[in-house]
């Protein structure tokens, strides 16, 4: 306990001593901390949309015009033994016009023109928030397809899944930049950590000859690392709030039709959590890099 | 206390720094260790610092092999040793006081503590009416005393002195001396290097000189 006041004590001083020099390092973390908090703020806001996509599924099975009241009972009861079902609900041939003239009253003057209805019935299902991922909705399409008077099923989920890889792709590329910027962090720390080391190399010489453990020879090091990283992290953190800010100001009614109605938000208390330790984690790699030259 | 068996120490392209010495120094004995410039002093006493490891033979300090010891046991037995050099080595951005607690401080000892044992040893060198100064306030005699009571502070066995007065005048110089004399008299053992053989001679105690790393006389 003692060892990590002494060393948070001396680390936090040796950062005031070179705050000229350490404020490389901190804008160093800074920028690193910023692409990564600029990374998770729009992957965990694409994610917040295609959850509730997700969340939200439902398919619907239409019915052949000839269907029966019999055939309409089987598809029913198949649906219901299913466990990724959550409800379901029938849909007239009458319904589904009334519901294309009231969604897409622009185009009601051509319904007028339609001799006979050209809409199917259909059995609307609901399916279980999260089953989507075990297969089980797939199965309950491929049951439901083939069987007498179905006509067509809509489960067309392929392109969550498109837009779920393209964000995995866009988040690994992004985090392959950050881990790089966060390297480079890292080393400008441990330099800047290393100059402090060097103006006291007397007092660490006497340390090392009074038997000091490696714990007060080290420790201060990693707490100037870990302290200048917080502050770095910190400091992007405010940043990203203000860019935050600014971009929703300026283009919020844009990004809220991007993602589906919803207003973008900014990322919850346990990811700016993350950042700040994160920062901490990188700036503490610097100063222990720089912390093997002591002792 | 501390024995040497045909200790050698090389350094590259075959120098001898030290060849083949064997040395004893008993527990509580005041010895001096000198030479010309060059002779080995400082290597051995580098040696028993464990900044260097030998080339050949052994160093036994009260009963350990300082070659067998790990970097553990390396820590504990550097707490029971005290040092003093010709450039005092103190950190000029800690004032007095601070200076000697430095070292309590960084062996975990609890700060109270840190502070009454370092005015102890302040005040027995005579300068606790300057603990607030800072190193580059005090001449050079005061500055060794400092050094000497930040040797004193973890109440050492053995006290090495490499070249304690090189800095000094005779006055001053006379006046260290009786300082690690007192040390002595209070059970320490003492090894003082030194090419002063004026400040030997004053002080009259035994003596090992080397020259080209041997030791070429024991009196």
């Amino acid at each position: 306990m003692r060892a990590i006041e002494y060393a948070v004590r001396q680390g936090a001083a040796s950062v005031w001593r070179s705050r000229g020099s350490g404020a490389f390092a901190v804008v160093a973390i800074a920028l690193a901390m910023l692409v990564l908090g600029a990374l998770l703020l729009l992957t965990w806001n694409a994610e917040q949309v295609l959850a509730r996509w997700t969340s939200a599924a439902e398919f619907s099975v239409y019915l052949a015009d000839e269907a029966t009241s019999e055939q309409r009972g089987a598809i029913e009861a198949a649906i219901d033994r299913s466990a990724a079902t959550a409800g379901r609900e029938f849909v007239s041939k009458a319904e589904a016009l009334v519901r294309f003239r009231s969604e897409f009253a622009e185009l009601a003057a051509l319904a007028e023109d339609f001799d006979d209805n050209p809409f199917p019935a259909s059995i609307e299902v609901r399916v279980e928030p999260g089953v989507d991922r075990d297969g089980s909705v797939d199965a309950l399409v491929r049951g439901v397809a083939p069987l007498p008077g179905v006509a067509d099923v809509r489960y067309d989920r392929e392109w969550i899944g498109r837009i779920g890889a393209a964000l995995g792709t866009f988040r690994a590329a992004g985090l392959a930049f950050a881990a790089l910027m966060a390297i480079v962090a890292a080393v400008t720390v441990a330099a800047v950590v290393r100059l402090g080391l060097d103006a006291r190399r007397d007092e660490l010489e006497i340390m090392e000859l009074v038997g000091a453990p490696l714990s007060y020879i080290r420790g201060p090091f990693v707490a100037e690392g870990l302290l200048q990283g917080g502050v770095g992290a910190v400091v992007a953190l405010v940043a990203l709030g203000a860019g935050f800010l600014v971009a929703r100001g300026l283009w919020g009614a844009d990004l809220a039709a991007l993602l589906d109605g919803e207003s973008l938000r900014f990322l919850p208390v346990r990811l700016w959590a993350y950042l700040v330790f994160g920062g901490m984690a990188v700036g503490s790699v610097g100063g222990l890099l720089a912390s093997l030259r002591a002792g | 206390m501390i024995e040497t068996h045909s200790l050698s120490k090389v350094y590259s392209r075959g120098l001898y720094a030290l060849r083949d010495l064997t040395i004893t120094v008993n527990k509580a004995e005041f010895v001096f260790l000198t030479g010309p410039s060059g002779a080995g002093k400082s290597t051995f006493l580098r040696l028993l610092l464990l900044q260097e490891r030998p080339t050949e033979g052994e160093v036994v300090v009260n009963g350990h092999n300082l070659a067998a010891l790990s970097r553990r046991e390396v820590q504990e037995y550097r707490r029971g040793l005290g040092f003093v050099f010709q450039d005092f080595k103190l950190i000029p951005s800690r004032t007095v006081l601070e200076n000697i607690s430095f070292v309590p401080e960084v062996l975990g000892v609890p700060a109270a503590q840190q502070r009454r044992r370092a005015f102890q040893v302040l005040k027995w060198v005579g300068l606790q009416h300057r603990m607030n100064a800072y190193p580059h306030d005090l001449s050079g005699g005061e500055q060794q005393r400092i050094a000497i009571a930040r040797a004193l502070v973890n109440d050492p066995s053995l006290l090495i002195a490499d070249e304690p007065t090189g800095n000094l005048d005779p006055d001053l110089s006379l006046e260290i001396m009786n300082l690690l004399r007192e040390i002595n008299a209070g059970g320490t053992t003492v090894l003082v290097a030194t090419h002063d053989r004026e400040l030997i001679r004053l002080v009259g105690r035994r003596t090992v000189t080397l020259d080209q790393g041997r030791v070429v006389e024991v009196g």
